[in-house]
């Protein structure tokens, strides 16, 4: 492969040799240094290769041999330029090709990131172009080491990063830091109290002495563990106490919606624009317009990507939908599924510690405002950990627990 | 033992004595180093010449792929080949 191609730079000619002694003519060329390949008989004589530049002087050589040469073909580099040499065009267009692919060669044209999990590709990319890596980025100008570096500091959510430029290919390897685990505070002493108000259900302290009993109700703040343990001597010992304490606590939310609603709505009018995307740089080839004020857009990228590697050359399509504002009235059942599906997603989200055990809606209409309002019955842990304050203010006392008659 | 000792008398380069080396790639294809030049050329034979002896290669649709001043492949259906001393 390797010399076909050498032979088709330099240039070769194929011709023929009749003579009486045709072998004396091989003898003479190899003598002379005279490369042949692909000699074979033809009649009495036969044909051969020879480089160009060597079919010049081997015409002394033939006489001497005694034979006559006859140029059947030329083939190669030489031949083909000397053949279009009145095509100035094809003359341009070689050079504008050789000189687009050496200018095209010095910037990047992919990025590719790998190795991120929590870190999004668009804040990447972002961090990457503000440290001057993009599609588009002139690669001399390029230090991937103080680039990687760069990063670094800049985020320091990034524990290692490496870029590696292949050509124009840059790809950037990514290892997140790892989060040190949070280590429990076990040792400072601490009571625990009651974050909401409710029903006490079931207590379990692992340390401390509990202060109230199943079925006594608390209010927030409320000591439930104490964390001042006293001895029979008499003597007080400060432990960090900890418990799981269940209470039957109510919540109440409320949700409310107009029953008028103003929502964007498209019109079905929509309207398409186009333009190219070279090394970044976007040059718009196809406006259109959409007369509302209100507009989504939707953008897609196309690109040619062989062998998974995105070039820096592509389509943008960006769809235009036009939008208005329209007003629709909100009737009993509409509202009341709206709301719900509010309540629905509060109850997702806010009370995902908690077992709901019952819920009462209640819809209100007030002025036009429809308002949902839902008491949640829930069983929770009320239990939160307060450090034992050591200043002279610190309330000390002890928390009595309700009689039969106060509860 | 012995075998080492008559690896030692053996030459280890013939070239250097004048011999041609000779190279089959099974009967299609012979390349010859150290060739004085080639005395007769058919699709059935080709006579080389070489410093101690004439080597005939016959065969069917011999043709040389490549020559130049000191060596030569031979591409075709060798059949035999023959010294001349």
């Amino acid at each position: 492969m390797l010399l076909e191609m050498l032979r088709f730079v330099r240039g070769y000619v194929r011709f023929d040799v009749c003579g009486r002694y045709p072998e004396r003519f091989l003898n003479i060329t190899a003598h002379h240094g005279v490369r042949l390949w692909e000699v074979e008989r033809v009649g009495e004589g036969f044909s051969a290769c020879m480089y160009r530049s060597d079919y010049r002087r081997i015409r002394s050589l033939a006489r001497k041999a005694g034979v006559r040469l006859r140029v059947k073909d030329k083939r190669g580099l030489p031949s083909l330029a000397y053949s279009s040499r009145d095509r100035v065009g094809l003359v341009f267009g070689a050079c504008a090709f050789i000189i687009t692919v050496f200018v095209t060669s010095m910037f990047i044209w992919s990025v590719d990131i790998s190795g991120n999990d929590k870190l999004s590709l668009t804040h990447i990319n972002t961090l990457l172009k503000d440290n001057g890596l993009y599609v588009g980025a002139f690669k001399p100008a390029l230090d991937a080491k103080r680039l990687a570096d760069e990063v670094m500091i800049d985020d320091p959510d990034i524990g290692w990063m490496a870029v590696n430029i292949e050509g124009s290919y840059a790809s950037v390897e990514i290892k997140e830091k790892a989060e040190p685990p949070k280590v429990n505070d076990i040792t400072t002493p601490c009571n625990v109290k009651a974050s909401r108000d409710g029903v006490i259900l079931g207590i379990e302290a692992e340390e401390g002495s509990a202060e109230v009993i199943a079925g006594s109700g608390v209010v927030k703040g409320q000591l439930l563990v104490g964390g001042v343990i006293t001895g029979s001597d008499g003597s007080a010992r400060l432990v960090h106490a900890s418990a799981r304490v269940l209470a039957r606590t109510k919540r109440t939310a409320e949700f409310s919606t107009p029953d008028k609603m103003t929502e964007l709505m498209p019109t079905g009018e929509v309207g398409e624009r186009r333009s190219a995307e070279i090394f970044g740089l976007r040059l718009p080839f196809y406006f259109a317009s959409v007369k509302s004020p209100y507009a989504l857009s939707d953008q897609q990228f196309f690109a040619p990507s062989p062998l998974d590697v995105r070039l820096p050359v592509g389509v943008v399509v960006e769809r235009v939908t036009a939008l208005e504002l329209r007003e629709t009235a909100l009737d009993e059942s509409s509202v009341k599924e709206l709301l719900s599906k509010q309540s629905e997603l509060y109850e997702a989200f806010t009370l995902s510690d908690c077992t709901v055990e019952s819920r009462d809606f209640e819809l209100l209409d007030t002025d036009g405002v429809y308002t949902l309002r839902v008491t949640y019955t829930c069983v929770e842990d009320i239990a939160c950990t307060e450090p034992i304050g050591t200043d002279e203010n610190t309330d000390l006392t002890k928390h009595t627990a309700p009689t039969e008659d106060e509860r | 033992m012995k075998q080492d000792k008559k690896d030692k008398k053996r030459p280890a380069f013939l070239p250097a004595l004048g011999a041609p080396c000779i190279e089959l790639s099974g009967n299609r294809e012979v390349l010859i180093e150290g060739s004085r030049g080639v005395l007769e050329y058919s699709p059935e034979t080709v006579r080389v010449n070489t410093s101690d002896m004439i080597l005939s290669v016959f065969g069917r649709g011999l043709d040389l792929r490549c020559i130049s001043e000191s060596a030569l492949i031979i591409d075709g259906f060798v059949t035999r080949i023959d010294f001349t001393v």
